[in-house]
Protein backbone atom coordinates (compact mmCIF):
# COMPACT_ATOMS: atom_id res chain seq x y z
CA UNK A 1 0.00 0.00 0.00
CA UNK A 2 0.68 3.85 -0.26
CA UNK A 3 3.24 5.00 1.85
CA UNK A 4 1.06 8.17 3.01
CA UNK A 5 -1.72 5.72 3.38
CA UNK A 6 0.08 3.34 5.78
CA UNK A 7 0.64 5.90 8.42
CA UNK A 8 -3.48 5.55 8.87
CA UNK A 9 -3.81 2.20 8.65
CA UNK A 10 -3.86 1.69 12.69
CA UNK A 11 -6.44 4.34 13.14
CA UNK A 12 -9.47 2.55 13.66
CA UNK A 13 -9.38 -0.93 15.47
CA UNK A 14 -12.76 -1.76 15.85
CA UNK A 15 -13.83 -3.81 18.76
CA UNK A 16 -16.07 -6.79 19.20
CA UNK A 17 -17.35 -8.73 22.43
CA UNK A 18 -17.67 -12.39 22.97
CA UNK A 19 -19.20 -13.64 25.85
CA UNK A 20 -18.13 -16.68 26.85
CA UNK A 21 -20.67 -17.64 29.45
CA UNK A 22 -19.86 -14.70 31.73
CA UNK A 23 -22.13 -13.70 34.63
CA UNK A 24 -22.61 -10.10 32.61
CA UNK A 25 -20.86 -8.11 35.38
CA UNK A 26 -17.42 -7.45 32.50
CA UNK A 27 -20.66 -6.93 29.80
CA UNK A 28 -22.20 -4.23 31.80
CA UNK A 29 -18.39 -2.43 32.77
CA UNK A 30 -17.71 -3.10 28.46
CA UNK A 31 -20.90 -1.68 27.53
CA UNK A 32 -21.95 1.04 30.00
CA UNK A 33 -18.67 2.36 31.33
CA UNK A 34 -15.47 1.33 30.52
CA UNK A 35 -15.28 2.00 26.88
CA UNK A 36 -17.54 4.23 24.48
CA UNK A 37 -20.17 5.63 26.52
CA UNK A 38 -18.56 6.58 29.34
CA UNK A 39 -14.67 7.25 28.65
CA UNK A 40 -14.54 7.19 25.22
CA UNK A 41 -11.98 5.42 23.49
CA UNK A 42 -13.93 6.43 20.03
CA UNK A 43 -11.50 8.60 20.29
CA UNK A 44 -8.85 6.61 19.46
CA UNK A 45 -10.88 5.53 16.65
CA UNK A 46 -12.52 2.14 18.31
CA UNK A 47 -16.16 1.71 17.33
CA UNK A 48 -18.05 -1.40 18.73
CA UNK A 49 -19.48 -3.85 15.91
CA UNK A 50 -21.61 -6.09 15.93
CA UNK A 51 -20.35 -8.55 13.29
CA UNK A 52 -17.38 -10.91 14.33
CA UNK A 53 -16.08 -9.94 10.09
CA UNK A 54 -15.82 -5.87 11.26
CA UNK A 55 -13.61 -6.76 13.93
CA UNK A 56 -9.96 -6.32 15.03
CA UNK A 57 -10.05 -6.23 18.62
CA UNK A 58 -11.26 -9.08 20.61
CA UNK A 59 -12.66 -8.51 24.15
CA UNK A 60 -13.62 -11.92 25.73
CA UNK A 61 -15.89 -12.36 28.85
CA UNK A 62 -16.06 -15.82 30.70
CA UNK A 63 -15.13 -18.63 32.34
CA UNK A 64 -15.78 -20.56 28.86
CA UNK A 65 -18.33 -22.79 29.61
CA UNK A 66 -19.33 -26.23 28.55
CA UNK A 67 -22.13 -25.24 26.72
CA UNK A 68 -20.49 -21.93 24.80
CA UNK A 69 -17.11 -23.67 23.84
CA UNK A 70 -17.77 -24.68 20.46
CA UNK A 71 -19.53 -21.25 19.64
CA UNK A 72 -16.56 -19.06 20.78
CA UNK A 73 -13.95 -21.20 18.86
CA UNK A 74 -16.54 -20.88 15.80
CA UNK A 75 -16.89 -17.01 16.31
CA UNK A 76 -13.36 -16.69 16.92
CA UNK A 77 -12.50 -18.54 13.58
CA UNK A 78 -14.57 -16.65 11.76
CA UNK A 79 -12.79 -13.02 12.77
CA UNK A 80 -10.36 -12.14 10.11
CA UNK A 81 -6.87 -11.09 10.30
CA UNK A 82 -5.05 -9.92 12.41
CA UNK A 83 -7.23 -9.83 15.24
CA UNK A 84 -5.66 -9.28 18.90
CA UNK A 85 -7.27 -10.69 21.62
CA UNK A 86 -8.15 -8.98 25.41
CA UNK A 87 -9.49 -11.23 28.16
CA UNK A 88 -11.81 -9.21 30.28
CA UNK A 89 -12.00 -10.08 33.91
CA UNK A 90 -10.86 -12.68 35.69
CA UNK A 91 -13.00 -15.66 34.99
CA UNK A 92 -11.14 -16.09 30.96
CA UNK A 93 -7.89 -15.97 32.71
CA UNK A 94 -8.19 -18.46 35.82
CA UNK A 95 -11.43 -19.33 35.53
CA UNK A 96 -12.22 -16.70 39.37
CA UNK A 97 -15.32 -18.06 41.16
CA UNK A 98 -16.14 -20.79 38.83
CA UNK A 99 -13.02 -22.46 38.68
CA UNK A 100 -13.12 -25.69 39.47
CA UNK A 101 -16.63 -26.30 38.07
CA UNK A 102 -17.58 -29.29 36.05
CA UNK A 103 -19.15 -27.40 33.58
CA UNK A 104 -15.86 -25.18 33.19
CA UNK A 105 -13.67 -25.78 30.03
CA UNK A 106 -11.17 -22.84 30.65
CA UNK A 107 -8.72 -21.37 31.20
CA UNK A 108 -9.38 -19.68 27.97
CA UNK A 109 -5.66 -19.38 26.77
CA UNK A 110 -5.94 -23.30 26.18
CA UNK A 111 -7.96 -23.03 22.75
CA UNK A 112 -7.46 -18.98 21.68
CA UNK A 113 -4.33 -17.11 21.80
CA UNK A 114 -4.78 -14.29 24.41
CA UNK A 115 -2.79 -11.17 23.80
CA UNK A 116 -3.72 -9.06 26.98
CA UNK A 117 -5.17 -9.74 30.32
CA UNK A 118 -6.89 -7.63 32.84
CA UNK A 119 -7.74 -9.27 35.93
CA UNK A 120 -10.62 -7.93 38.11
CA UNK A 121 -13.95 -9.20 39.23
CA UNK A 122 -14.92 -6.92 37.54
CA UNK A 123 -12.33 -4.49 36.80
CA UNK A 124 -12.70 -1.39 36.76
CA UNK A 125 -12.71 0.93 34.10
CA UNK A 126 -9.39 2.41 33.74
CA UNK A 127 -7.75 -0.95 33.68
CA UNK A 128 -9.78 -2.45 30.84
CA UNK A 129 -8.97 1.35 28.88
CA UNK A 130 -5.28 0.49 29.37
CA UNK A 131 -5.82 -2.69 28.63
CA UNK A 132 -7.31 -1.41 25.31
CA UNK A 133 -4.39 0.49 24.82
CA UNK A 134 -2.39 -1.69 24.92
CA UNK A 135 -3.97 -4.09 22.68
CA UNK A 136 -4.32 -1.29 19.87
CA UNK A 137 -0.25 -0.58 19.77
CA UNK A 138 -0.20 -4.73 19.29
CA UNK A 139 -2.51 -4.48 16.80
CA UNK A 140 -0.41 -1.60 15.53
CA UNK A 141 2.14 -3.70 14.52
CA UNK A 142 0.63 -6.48 13.03
CA UNK A 143 -1.57 -4.65 10.98
CA UNK A 144 1.52 -2.37 9.72
CA UNK A 145 2.92 -5.56 8.46
CA UNK A 146 0.17 -6.96 6.52
CA UNK A 147 -0.61 -3.26 4.86
CA UNK B 1 -23.09 17.31 -28.28
CA UNK B 2 -19.71 16.24 -27.01
CA UNK B 3 -19.38 18.97 -25.01
CA UNK B 4 -22.70 17.75 -23.30
CA UNK B 5 -20.76 14.39 -23.10
CA UNK B 6 -17.51 15.69 -21.26
CA UNK B 7 -19.79 17.94 -18.96
CA UNK B 8 -21.58 14.52 -17.61
CA UNK B 9 -18.42 13.01 -17.60
CA UNK B 10 -17.08 15.75 -15.18
CA UNK B 11 -20.55 15.54 -13.27
CA UNK B 12 -20.17 11.70 -12.98
CA UNK B 13 -16.44 11.67 -11.88
CA UNK B 14 -15.46 15.16 -10.13
CA UNK B 15 -17.78 17.65 -9.60
CA UNK B 16 -20.66 17.71 -7.84
CA UNK B 17 -20.71 13.88 -8.12
CA UNK B 18 -17.41 11.05 -7.71
CA UNK B 19 -14.73 12.90 -5.81
CA UNK B 20 -16.45 15.33 -4.73
CA UNK B 21 -19.45 13.87 -3.26
CA UNK B 22 -17.23 10.96 -1.57
CA UNK B 23 -14.86 13.74 0.38
CA UNK B 24 -17.71 15.95 1.53
CA UNK B 25 -20.01 12.76 2.52
CA UNK B 26 -17.01 11.14 4.45
CA UNK B 27 -16.06 14.77 6.32
CA UNK B 28 -20.07 15.00 6.93
CA UNK B 29 -20.10 11.67 8.59
CA UNK B 30 -17.05 12.38 10.69
CA UNK B 31 -18.32 15.38 11.58
CA UNK B 32 -21.93 13.30 12.63
CA UNK B 33 -20.23 11.51 14.74
CA UNK B 34 -18.09 14.31 16.46
CA UNK B 35 -21.21 15.85 17.18
CA UNK B 36 -23.33 12.73 18.47
CA UNK B 37 -20.31 12.46 21.09
CA UNK B 38 -20.58 16.10 21.85
CA UNK B 39 -24.33 15.78 22.93
CA UNK B 40 -23.01 12.56 25.16
CA UNK B 41 -20.06 14.91 26.51
CA UNK B 42 -17.78 12.79 24.81
CA UNK B 43 -14.72 13.78 23.17
CA UNK B 44 -15.32 11.61 19.83
CA UNK B 45 -13.26 10.85 17.10
CA UNK B 46 -10.80 13.06 14.41
CA UNK B 47 -13.09 14.33 11.59
CA UNK B 48 -11.74 12.11 9.30
CA UNK B 49 -12.33 8.96 11.14
CA UNK B 50 -14.01 7.75 8.56
CA UNK B 51 -11.86 8.23 6.08
CA UNK B 52 -9.33 6.12 8.35
CA UNK B 53 -11.59 3.57 8.40
CA UNK B 54 -12.27 3.15 4.69
CA UNK B 55 -7.75 2.83 4.64
CA UNK B 56 -7.67 0.32 7.20
CA UNK B 57 -10.96 -1.61 5.86
CA UNK B 58 -8.94 -1.74 2.22
CA UNK B 59 -6.20 -3.90 3.87
CA UNK B 60 -7.99 -6.35 5.39
CA UNK B 61 -8.52 -9.35 3.99
CA UNK B 62 -11.95 -10.45 1.87
CA UNK B 63 -14.44 -13.97 3.69
CA UNK B 64 -17.10 -15.26 1.29
CA UNK B 65 -19.43 -17.21 3.05
CA UNK B 66 -19.23 -20.81 1.19
CA UNK B 67 -22.92 -21.03 0.64
CA UNK B 68 -23.33 -16.63 -0.71
CA UNK B 69 -23.96 -16.42 -4.11
CA UNK B 70 -20.72 -15.05 -5.04
CA UNK B 71 -21.12 -12.83 -8.15
CA UNK B 72 -24.52 -10.69 -6.35
CA UNK B 73 -22.04 -10.91 -2.86
CA UNK B 74 -19.38 -8.84 -4.84
CA UNK B 75 -21.94 -6.64 -7.23
CA UNK B 76 -23.84 -5.37 -4.37
CA UNK B 77 -22.01 -2.74 -3.06
CA UNK B 78 -20.93 -1.17 -6.17
CA UNK B 79 -23.92 -1.45 -7.53
CA UNK B 80 -25.02 0.89 -3.96
CA UNK B 81 -21.93 3.24 -4.83
CA UNK B 82 -22.88 3.87 -8.38
CA UNK B 83 -26.37 4.57 -8.29
CA UNK B 84 -25.72 7.01 -5.13
CA UNK B 85 -22.69 8.76 -7.07
CA UNK B 86 -25.02 9.21 -9.87
CA UNK B 87 -27.74 10.53 -7.76
CA UNK B 88 -24.92 13.33 -6.30
CA UNK B 89 -24.52 14.46 -9.91
CA UNK B 90 -27.99 15.05 -10.53
CA UNK B 91 -28.85 16.99 -7.78
CA UNK B 92 -27.84 20.40 -8.60
CA UNK B 93 -26.32 23.24 -5.84
CA UNK B 94 -28.29 26.50 -6.55
CA UNK B 95 -26.08 29.16 -7.70
CA UNK B 96 -23.00 26.76 -8.48
CA UNK B 97 -24.11 23.65 -10.59
CA UNK B 98 -27.39 23.25 -13.06
CA UNK B 99 -27.38 19.72 -13.09
CA UNK B 100 -26.24 17.69 -16.30
CA UNK B 101 -28.38 19.41 -19.24
CA UNK B 102 -31.73 17.17 -20.10
CA UNK B 103 -30.89 14.70 -17.79
CA UNK B 104 -32.91 13.88 -14.16
CA UNK B 105 -35.94 15.19 -12.99
CA UNK B 106 -37.35 14.54 -9.87
CA UNK B 107 -39.13 11.19 -11.00
CA UNK B 108 -35.61 9.95 -12.15
CA UNK B 109 -34.18 10.96 -8.84
CA UNK B 110 -36.66 8.80 -6.74
CA UNK B 111 -35.91 5.85 -9.20
CA UNK B 112 -31.83 5.96 -8.40
CA UNK B 113 -32.53 6.98 -4.50
CA UNK B 114 -33.70 3.36 -4.13
CA UNK B 115 -30.29 1.67 -5.65
CA UNK B 116 -28.71 2.05 -2.35
CA UNK B 117 -31.81 0.42 -0.51
CA UNK B 118 -31.57 -2.05 -2.88
CA UNK B 119 -27.76 -2.89 -2.88
CA UNK B 120 -28.27 -3.80 1.00
CA UNK B 121 -31.43 -6.11 -0.02
CA UNK B 122 -29.39 -7.94 -2.06
CA UNK B 123 -25.83 -7.76 -0.40
CA UNK B 124 -27.95 -9.17 2.84
CA UNK B 125 -29.80 -11.63 1.06
CA UNK B 126 -26.84 -13.14 -0.89
CA UNK B 127 -24.68 -13.54 2.19
CA UNK B 128 -27.20 -16.20 3.10
CA UNK B 129 -27.18 -15.52 6.70
CA UNK B 130 -30.57 -15.33 8.24
CA UNK B 131 -29.55 -12.42 9.64
CA UNK B 132 -29.04 -10.78 6.82
CA UNK B 133 -32.02 -12.17 5.49
CA UNK B 134 -34.20 -10.27 8.70
CA UNK B 135 -31.98 -7.10 7.31
CA UNK B 136 -33.35 -7.51 3.79
CA UNK B 137 -36.66 -7.85 4.83
CA UNK B 138 -36.13 -4.99 7.24
CA UNK B 139 -34.93 -2.73 4.85
CA UNK B 140 -37.69 -3.31 2.36
CA UNK B 141 -40.56 -2.69 4.66
CA UNK B 142 -38.80 0.53 5.42
CA UNK B 143 -38.41 1.59 1.86
CA UNK B 144 -41.63 0.99 1.36
CA UNK B 145 -42.65 3.33 4.24
CA UNK B 146 -40.48 5.82 3.60
CA UNK B 147 -40.74 6.00 -0.35
CA UNK B 148 -44.54 7.52 0.08
CA UNK B 149 -43.81 10.73 2.32
CA UNK B 150 -41.07 11.11 0.08
CA UNK B 151 -43.50 11.24 -3.44
CA UNK B 152 -46.10 13.38 -1.56
CA UNK B 153 -43.06 15.91 -1.00
CA UNK B 154 -41.57 16.04 -4.55
CA UNK B 155 -44.97 15.82 -5.89
CA UNK B 156 -45.69 18.88 -3.68
CA UNK B 157 -42.70 20.86 -4.17
CA UNK B 158 -43.18 20.46 -7.56
CA UNK B 159 -46.76 21.33 -7.96
CA UNK B 160 -45.71 24.45 -6.06
CA UNK B 161 -43.44 25.44 -7.79
CA UNK B 162 -45.65 25.67 -11.01
CA UNK B 163 -45.76 22.28 -12.03
CA UNK B 164 -41.66 22.34 -12.41
CA UNK B 165 -40.18 18.53 -12.75
CA UNK B 166 -37.28 19.34 -12.79
CA UNK B 167 -35.06 20.37 -9.82
CA UNK B 168 -33.26 23.10 -11.40
CA UNK B 169 -36.95 24.33 -12.88
CA UNK B 170 -37.96 24.47 -8.79
CA UNK B 171 -34.67 25.65 -7.87
CA UNK B 172 -35.29 28.71 -10.26
CA UNK B 173 -38.94 29.17 -8.83
CA UNK B 174 -37.55 29.31 -5.73
CA UNK B 175 -34.87 32.08 -6.27
CA UNK B 176 -37.63 34.26 -7.86
CA UNK B 177 -40.23 33.81 -5.45
CA UNK B 178 -38.67 33.20 -1.87
CA UNK B 179 -37.62 29.96 -0.57
CA UNK B 180 -40.17 27.45 0.11
CA UNK B 181 -38.68 26.80 3.61
CA UNK B 182 -40.25 30.48 4.49
CA UNK B 183 -44.21 29.32 2.37
CA UNK B 184 -46.07 28.02 5.32
CA UNK B 185 -47.72 25.89 2.92
CA UNK B 186 -44.77 24.23 2.06
CA UNK B 187 -43.59 23.69 5.92
CA UNK B 188 -44.99 20.61 6.44
CA UNK B 189 -43.51 19.05 3.18
CA UNK B 190 -40.57 20.16 5.07
CA UNK B 191 -41.03 18.23 8.30
CA UNK B 192 -41.99 15.15 6.14
CA UNK B 193 -38.52 15.72 4.35
CA UNK B 194 -36.85 16.27 7.47
CA UNK B 195 -38.40 12.57 8.99
CA UNK B 196 -37.49 10.84 5.41
CA UNK B 197 -33.71 11.88 5.90
CA UNK B 198 -32.84 9.89 9.52
CA UNK B 199 -35.69 6.99 8.35
CA UNK B 200 -33.25 6.61 4.60
CA UNK B 201 -29.95 6.61 6.53
CA UNK B 202 -31.18 4.36 9.13
CA UNK B 203 -30.56 6.87 12.43
CA UNK B 204 -32.21 7.21 15.55
CA UNK B 205 -35.61 6.10 15.58
CA UNK B 206 -35.24 4.00 11.85
CA UNK B 207 -32.18 2.23 12.62
CA UNK B 208 -33.49 -0.89 12.12
CA UNK B 209 -32.24 -2.55 9.47
CA UNK B 210 -28.68 -2.39 9.98
CA UNK B 211 -29.39 -2.78 14.00
CA UNK B 212 -26.21 -4.02 15.64
CA UNK B 213 -27.73 -5.63 19.20
CA UNK B 214 -30.72 -7.28 17.24
CA UNK B 215 -29.72 -8.32 13.42
CA UNK B 216 -26.19 -8.30 14.33
CA UNK B 217 -26.24 -5.32 11.61
CA UNK B 218 -27.86 -7.10 9.12
CA UNK B 219 -27.59 -6.62 5.33
CA UNK B 220 -22.98 -5.99 5.95
CA UNK B 221 -23.05 -8.78 7.90
CA UNK B 222 -20.94 -11.13 6.08
CA UNK B 223 -19.30 -8.18 4.40
CA UNK B 224 -15.55 -7.57 5.71
CA UNK B 225 -12.80 -5.60 3.96
CA UNK B 226 -12.82 -3.85 0.65
CA UNK B 227 -16.38 -4.78 0.06
CA UNK B 228 -17.64 -3.23 3.43
CA UNK B 229 -15.25 0.22 2.50
CA UNK B 230 -17.64 0.07 -0.48
CA UNK B 231 -20.62 -0.37 1.75
CA UNK B 232 -19.64 2.84 4.11
CA UNK B 233 -18.77 5.17 0.82
CA UNK B 234 -22.00 4.05 -0.66
CA UNK B 235 -23.93 5.58 2.55
CA UNK B 236 -21.57 8.78 2.90
CA UNK B 237 -22.24 9.51 -0.79
CA UNK B 238 -26.14 8.59 -0.30
CA UNK B 239 -25.92 11.30 2.69
CA UNK B 240 -24.12 14.09 0.73
CA UNK B 241 -27.13 13.09 -1.97
CA UNK B 242 -30.17 13.58 0.60
CA UNK B 243 -28.83 16.48 2.31
CA UNK B 244 -28.12 18.58 -0.98
CA UNK B 245 -31.98 17.89 -2.56
CA UNK B 246 -33.54 18.69 0.88
CA UNK B 247 -31.55 21.79 0.39
CA UNK B 248 -32.26 22.28 -3.00
CA UNK B 249 -35.65 21.58 -2.76
CA UNK B 250 -36.79 24.23 0.48
CA UNK B 251 -33.56 26.46 0.76
CA UNK B 252 -31.41 27.30 -2.41
CA UNK B 253 -31.06 30.88 -1.22
CA UNK B 254 -28.23 32.41 -2.84
CA UNK B 255 -25.68 35.01 -1.88
CA UNK B 256 -24.65 37.66 -3.68
CA UNK B 257 -20.83 36.68 -5.28
CA UNK B 258 -19.54 33.50 -7.58
CA UNK B 259 -19.35 30.10 -7.12
CA UNK B 260 -16.70 30.64 -4.18
CA UNK B 261 -19.29 32.12 -1.66
CA UNK B 262 -21.89 29.89 -2.48
CA UNK B 263 -20.70 26.41 -2.44
CA UNK B 264 -19.70 27.16 0.85
CA UNK B 265 -22.80 28.64 1.79
CA UNK B 266 -24.65 25.55 0.29
CA UNK B 267 -21.76 23.09 2.46
CA UNK B 268 -23.10 25.28 5.45
CA UNK B 269 -26.94 24.59 4.71
CA UNK B 270 -26.50 20.80 3.94
CA UNK B 271 -24.15 20.82 7.69
CA UNK B 272 -27.20 22.47 9.45
CA UNK B 273 -29.59 19.94 8.01
CA UNK B 274 -27.33 16.94 8.86
CA UNK B 275 -26.94 18.34 12.66
CA UNK B 276 -30.27 18.34 13.13
CA UNK B 277 -31.79 15.70 11.41
CA UNK B 278 -29.67 12.93 11.49
CA UNK B 279 -27.27 13.86 14.45
CA UNK B 280 -29.28 15.67 17.52
CA UNK B 281 -32.11 12.66 16.09
CA UNK B 282 -29.50 10.04 16.27
CA UNK B 283 -28.59 10.98 19.71
CA UNK B 284 -31.86 11.73 21.33
CA UNK B 285 -34.17 8.91 20.04
CA UNK B 286 -33.90 5.11 20.26
CA UNK B 287 -34.69 2.28 17.82
CA UNK B 288 -38.56 1.26 16.83
CA UNK B 289 -39.49 -1.81 15.93
CA UNK B 290 -40.06 -2.63 12.14
CA UNK B 291 -43.95 -2.34 12.51
CA UNK B 292 -43.56 0.82 14.34
CA UNK B 293 -41.58 2.56 11.62
CA UNK B 294 -44.27 1.38 9.04
CA UNK B 295 -47.06 3.26 10.99
CA UNK B 296 -44.90 6.00 11.98
CA UNK B 297 -44.29 6.49 8.09
CA UNK B 298 -47.67 6.09 7.00
CA UNK B 299 -49.22 8.25 9.73
CA UNK B 300 -47.26 11.15 10.33
CA UNK B 301 -44.34 12.00 8.10
CA UNK B 302 -47.16 10.99 4.91
CA UNK B 303 -49.86 12.93 6.66
CA UNK B 304 -47.78 16.10 6.85
CA UNK B 305 -46.64 15.65 2.97
CA UNK B 306 -50.04 14.90 2.09
CA UNK B 307 -51.00 18.88 3.69
CA UNK B 308 -48.59 20.52 2.10
CA UNK B 309 -49.20 18.68 -1.56
CA UNK B 310 -53.10 19.71 -0.69
CA UNK B 311 -52.29 23.54 -0.35
CA UNK B 312 -49.96 23.15 -3.36
CA UNK B 313 -52.92 22.67 -5.30
CA UNK B 314 -55.53 24.66 -3.79
CA UNK B 315 -53.57 27.83 -3.67
CA UNK B 316 -52.39 27.64 -7.04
Amino acid sequence: MHKYLKQFVHKSPWLYRINAGSCNGCDVELATTALIPRYDVERLGCKYCGSPRHADIVLISGPLTTRVKERVLRVYEEIPHPKVTVAVGICPISGGVFRDSYSIEGPMDRYIPIDVNVPGCPPRPQAIMEGILKACEIWKKQIMEVA
Amino acid sequence: MINDYIHAGIALLIFPGGLFALATGLLFKGMDRIAVARLQRRVGPPVLQPVFDIIKLSTKEILIPESANDAIFKLAPMMGLMGSLVCAALVPIAGVWKGIPGAGDIFVLLYLFSLPALAFMFGGSSSSSPFGAIGFSREMVIMFAYEIPLLATLLAVAVRADWSLSLDGIIAYQTANGPFLLDPVMIPAFLAYLLFIPGTMGAGLFDIPEAEEEVIEGPVLEYSGPLLALFNLMSAVKLMVVLSLGVALFFPLLLPGGIWVNLPFHLVKCLVLMLTAVSLFRASTGRLRIDQAFIFFLKYPSSLAYVSLLGAFLLR
